[in-house]
């Protein structure tokens, strides 16, 4: 179980601080709801550990992740963009997420080149970001988090402003993941999103 | 974890797990080398004025302005190095600013090494070739004499700021020019779609671009002004144009008064870091050295054919100021040449050049390397530190070997490494160490900029994917950074072999390098000798730059392994 | 392959030194112009070597000025053995070290326009400073420093700067030992006719007197031996001026705390023997200090011969040189 319980963070010249509180259970969708500014990005950031909280704490599994680097964290993310490191291909993209100095045994290759094809990107390994579209670059995040397989994965507006084709083949990609008991925090402005995907709705 | 299991089933194939931690990804790493680095240069340079002040106890520190002589030389170092900061700008800016307008014409690639080449030129080599053009008997003081009727006095204050926009404006230039190519695609896309004129779009593309930069360009330019030497003498005319660093010269050299020696030194320090903090202060040392980066998209602005026949124009007048001199290095040289290559008749290379060459490659190879990943252990410290005192310790390290006087630094170098000098192997160690360390301040500049332009997106995925330590130097820096890791190899190695500075201090063994050799020959009466020597100097700099500005561009760009930085990220609008 | 190639290169350079230390070492303090691959110090040392079961190590220096203070630096714990290349300007700051021994050697078979009788300091070459002009610009030189002084201001001259130069120290000597308290006023008339005063001798002789830019250079009476004897041109002479020149004498001495005084004082002698000084006038171009008869070669016969070898005693130099300095500086910026 994620258990998210007071987390209280303010930017330095912010007035009112927030405060998190929240709990989730493997396999379930919560989708996190508010207008812009009203802190879902920071919620992700505070997660990801990428910003750390003034109080409160994060626990997984009744573990604190608090003291943990962000590659010490059970979770993986994928933001609107920028995604992908832009100077390397497609394949060096996702082959980085399954081994940070990218030491691949050939399974791993093989993951990568099935995965690609499970996306519909077959033969897109060698392509730098900047020749795809978005919604390929999305596919390419999101499956590059899949193939990490991380217990907790989080996703701010994963899937805006991408066209219906690729909304789609993501959607069903997530909906898969949950069901193998992946449990996902999903920020999004868009309403068939939230209904389709999410369980629970946290609103900010 | 069941959910591994479960995707097994459900066929997406199961990726391997990752193993130990990425190497020397531990905070420590990144910290303490570069710290040690950086203390180890504030230490010198403390104990080599230090130790001045030790031999002799400090001077009365009044004679600084009740002394007419010591107050002339501080108000003209400042005076020159001020009027050399002014034009060589003026000369830059629109170089750049025609040479980001002008993305692709013939030659230009050849310019741009030119431009790197100005700031490595051994003094008395580049000051032998502007006399040639702008001396009494130069020849354009020739031509415009007898065709144009104007006269012109190369000695004195002029010809000190001719000299040093030689030096300098190409460099500058060069750095304004990374600046304006570094501009956001986006607002160039902007400014294009407006069909912005020339004065619109410098107000809303180049300025705001060069602006950041301007500060610390005139900053570095200042200080290498500040402290010219051998050129303010030469044409400088007379006593009247002295420099800090002459009687800093003079104070040791000659009447052996360490004590006033270090009241200069402390003088220089304090002007010249004054103005570094200034600069600093306003956040503008980010990229100060040409990093080469190629936008992706350049738009050019306004460009009618009247325009460019203008650019064209100033372009060839920048080139002709550049060339010249290197010319008439070159038609000085050729005759020594011959001598030089066909001692018999036929090719072979005189034994005592060859040898010169190899030994300056060795010193200076070396050199380069080091002073390369001295500012990269340097710089990675002062960004890993969240304290801002280690940050500044090592942005104050960076600066000290530009402003710091060579003898001062040399004096407190010498007492450190006392016990073991004198041998021959150990003294070349030396002068390579004292060459990395005199190079520093410009591979520093060099590489921080790229170094430190790895966006926060790419920081944060880098950190969830665990991409740390060796892995991220590997897969993040290390293909952005080739081309300006080449360029400040290339400028650490150039630097060192054009010296002669250092190596003299030290003292060597009998062997010479190329610049000991240059000197010898001078000595010796051996002129013509000793312009092959120089003119040899300057192309074996023009093919190092070559070599090493190839060696920074990928030869092959598909594959895992190596990827294309030519490829800047653009923004995702999508 | 390369590796181990690059191993045996490196285990070489560690034994290189290990095998030389067999033979005693004699440690030379030097300048760059000495040591060089044409100058005397390689045929001296080979000559110097057959007489003695001993090598000779030059450690080269930038200038007089710098073996000096590197000597200083050093103090008692120098490797240096001999120091070489100080002048007479440096001298006396160099003896005030307390750092130098008594020579020994008999100077009987000097050479000198000036009797030389110090007990520290040998010398080994000497000359004198002059203008050197250049023929085909100036045809009819001045014939004396007076006129030199007097001469219209578009008569271009080219110093050196006596704060960091041998040469530019010698003038401002030669000056004040002809025109004595009225020195200044004849430097402010000298003033215009001075194109520039560069840090080295170097510097003017090679980016500007070479280039043509003025027709005079302040240099030394031999300079145009060299370029009579090896360029084989008599474009350049030396200008005789009627009220003498200023004398400069180069000079050696032994290190006191040398643990090879013995071959040091050997090398000393070994310096006024033929052997030694027949290198002298065509690889260092200066006077040898011995009297070398027949071996003198011819074009030396060619050079001026000035009247009277104007001297200040090293120590009067040193007592007096900031005070004189500063008169010049005076005169030439006010």
């Amino acid at each position: 179980m994620l258990e998210v319980r007071n987390l209280v963070f303010a930017y330095p010249d912010q007035e009112s601080p927030w405060n998190f509180h929240f709990t989730v259970e493997p396999g379930q969708c919560i989708a996190i709801h508010g207008a812009s500014g009203s802190g879902k990005s920071t919620l992700m950031n505070l997660l990801a550990g990428f910003l750390e909280p003034q109080s409160g704490d994060i626990l997984w599994q009744d573990e604190s992740l608090r003291q943990r680097a962000p590659w010490q964290r059970p979770i993986t993310s994928v933001f609107q963009e920028h995604n992908l490191f832009e100077h390397l291909n497609v394949e060096t993209n996702i082959g980085l997420g399954i081994h940070p100095g990218l030491k691949l045994t050939s399974e791993d290759q093989q993951a990568i080149e099935q995965g690609l094809d499970s996306v519909g990107l077959e033969g897109f390994g060698k392509r730098l970001p900047g020749d795809l579209s978005g919604g390929q670059r999305q596919r390419v995040a999101l499956l590059r988090a899949l193939l990490r397989q991380k217990p907790i994965l989080l996703l701010d507006e994963p899937l805006t402003g991408l066209d219906s084709d690729a909304r789609h083949l993501l959607r069903q990609l997530l909906l898969e993941e949950k069901a193998r008991g992946t449990l996902i925090v999903l920020a999004s402005h868009d309403k068939e999103d939230r209904k389709l995907l999410a369980d629970s709705v946290h609103r900010l | 974890m069941n959910n591994l299991a479960k995707r097994q089933q459900h066929g997406l194939p199961m990726p391997s797990t990752p193993g130990r931690p990425a190497p020397f990804s531990r905070p420590g790493w990144q910290l303490w080398p570069g710290l040690t680095i950086a203390s180890a240069l504030v230490l010198l340079s403390v104990a080599g004025l230090g130790a001045l002040i030790w031999e002799a106890s400090l001077p009365d520190i009044s004679q600084l302005w009740q002394s007419r002589y010591l107050r002339t030389v501080v108000t003209f170092t400042i005076w020159q190095a001020f009027l050399s900061v002014l034009l060589s700008l003026l000369v830059a800016i629109p170089i750049a600013r025609i040479l980001a307008r002008q993305p692709a014409f013939p030659g230009r690639a050849v310019l741009l090494r030119l431009m790197e080449l100005s700031l490595v030129l051994p003094s008395i080599v580049a000051v032998s070739g502007l006399v040639s053009v702008y001396g009494r008997q130069g020849w354009l003081t020739g031509f415009s004499s007898d065709w144009l009727g104007v006269s012109w006095n190369l000695y004195g204050i002029n010809g000190i700021v001719l000299a040093h926009v030689f030096f300098n404006a190409p460099l500058a230039a060069r750095i304004l020019l990374q600046a304006i190519e570094g501009a956001p695609p986006s607002q160039l896309r902007v400014a294009a779609q407006l069909g912005l004129g020339r004065w619109w779009y410098w107000r809303a593309v180049e300025w705001p671009a060069i602006k950041p930069v301007l500060p610390g360009v005139a900053a570095l330019v200042f200080t290498l002004c500040f402290t010219s030497f051998a050129i303010v003498m030469t044409l400088g005319g007379g006593p009247a144009a002295t420099t800090i660093e002459v009687a800093i010269y003079q104070s040791l050299r000659f009447e052996f008064d360490s004590g006033q020696a270090a009241l200069l030194a402390m003088v220089q320090l304090i002007i010249c870091g004054f103005l570094w903090w200034l600069a600093a202060r306003r956040g503008l040392t980010a990229s100060l050295l040409p990093d080469r980066r190629v936008a992706s998209h350049r738009t050019k602005a306004g460009s009618s054919l009247q325009a460019r026949l203008a650019d064209g124009t100033v372009l060839g007048l920048f080139v002709l100021f550049l060339v010249m001199p290197l010319l008439a290095i070159l038609t000085r040289g050729l005759p020594g040449m011959g001598s030089a290559f066909f001692p018999q008749g036929s090719f072979s290379v005189n034994p005592a050049l060859l040898d010169a060459t190899v030994r300056s490659l060795a010193i200076a190879l070396p050199a380069g390397l080091m002073s390369v990943c001295a500012a990269l252990l340097i710089l990675a410290s002062g960004t890993t530190s969240k304290r801002p005192a280690i940050t500044r310790l090592t942005d104050v390290a960076a600066y000290l070997p530009l402003i710091i006087p060579p003898l001062v630094l040399g004096t407190g170098l010498f007492l450190l490494f006392r016990p073991s000098l004198g041998s021959s192997s150990e003294g070349l160690v030396l002068v390579t160490l004292i060459n990395a360390m005199m190079a520093l301040p410009f591979v520093l500049q060099m590489l921080k900029g790229p170094l430190g332009s790895l966006d926060s997106a790419s920081r944060q995925q880098a950190d969830q994917l665990g991409v740390l330590g060796w892995y991220r130097w590997r897969w993040l820096h290390w293909p952005r950074m080739r081309k300006p890791l080449a360029l400040a190899m290339a400028y650490g190695t150039g630097l060192s072999l054009g010296d002669f500075g250092v190596i003299a201090l030290f003292g060597t063994p009998g062997q010479p390098t190329l610049p000991v050799l240059l000197y010898q020959q001078l000595g010796s009466y051996r002129m013509d000798a000793a312009a092959a020597t120089g003119l040899w100097l300057v192309l074996l700099l023009l093919v190092l730059f070559s070599v090493f500005n190839r060696l920074g561009s990928p030869l092959h760009k598909t594959g895992l392994a190596t990827t294309s930085p030519r490829r800047v990220p653009e923004p995702e609008h999508a | 392959m390369l590796i181990r190639a690059f191993a045996l290169f490196l285990l070489a350079l560690a034994f290189a030194p290990a095998h030389a230390q067999k033979a005693a070492i004699l440690t030379v303090y030097t300048h760059p112009s000495f040591a060089a691959e044409w100058g005397p110090g390689p045929a001296v040392k080979e000559a110097f070597e057959q007489t003695c079961n001993c090598q000779i190590n030059y450690v080269v220096l930038d200038s007089g000025g710098d073996i000096l203070q590197r000597l200083r630096l050093e103090g008692k714990s120098t490797q240096a053995d001999v120091v070489l290349g100080l002048d007479t300007a440096t001298m006396e700051t160099t003896r005030q070290t307390g750092l130098l021994a008594n020579h020994e050697t008999d100077l009987s078979a000097l050479n000198l326009p000036i009797n030389w009788q110090d007990p520290v300091f040998v010398p080994y070459d000497w000359g004198y400073f002059a203008f050197v002009y250049d023929t085909e610009q100036l045809p009819n030189p001045p014939k004396s420093l007076e006129a030199l002084i007097a001469a219209p201001d578009d008569l271009k001259i080219i110093i050196q700067d006596p704060r960091t130069s041998t040469p530019g120290l010698g003038l401002l000597l030669w000056m004040r030992h002809v025109y004595g308290d009225q020195a200044a006023e004849k430097w402010a008339q000298l003033n215009g006719k001075i194109l520039t005063t560069t840090k080295s001798w170097s510097d003017g002789y090679f980016s500007l007197f070479m280039n043509g830019e003025a027709p005079m250079i302040l240099s030394y009476s031999t300079s145009p031996a060299y370029h009579m004897a090896v360029d084989k041109t008599d474009r350049y002479q030396a200008a005789q001026f009627e009220e003498g020149h200023y004398l400069q004498v180069e000079v050696a001495a032994l290190v006191d705390s040398s643990d090879q005084k013995k071959l040091g004082r050997e090398f000393l002698d070994f310096m006024l023997s033929a052997d030694f000084q027949r290198h002298i006038p065509l690889k260092n171009v200066m006077y040898p200090a011995t009297d070398l008869g027949d071996e003198l070669p011819s074009v030396f016969d060619k050079l001026i011969q000035p009247e009277e070898a104007l001297y200040f005693d090293p120590k009067t130099v040193s007592d007096n040189r900031r005070q004189w300095m500063n008169e010049w500086l005076d005169a030439m910026t006010r």
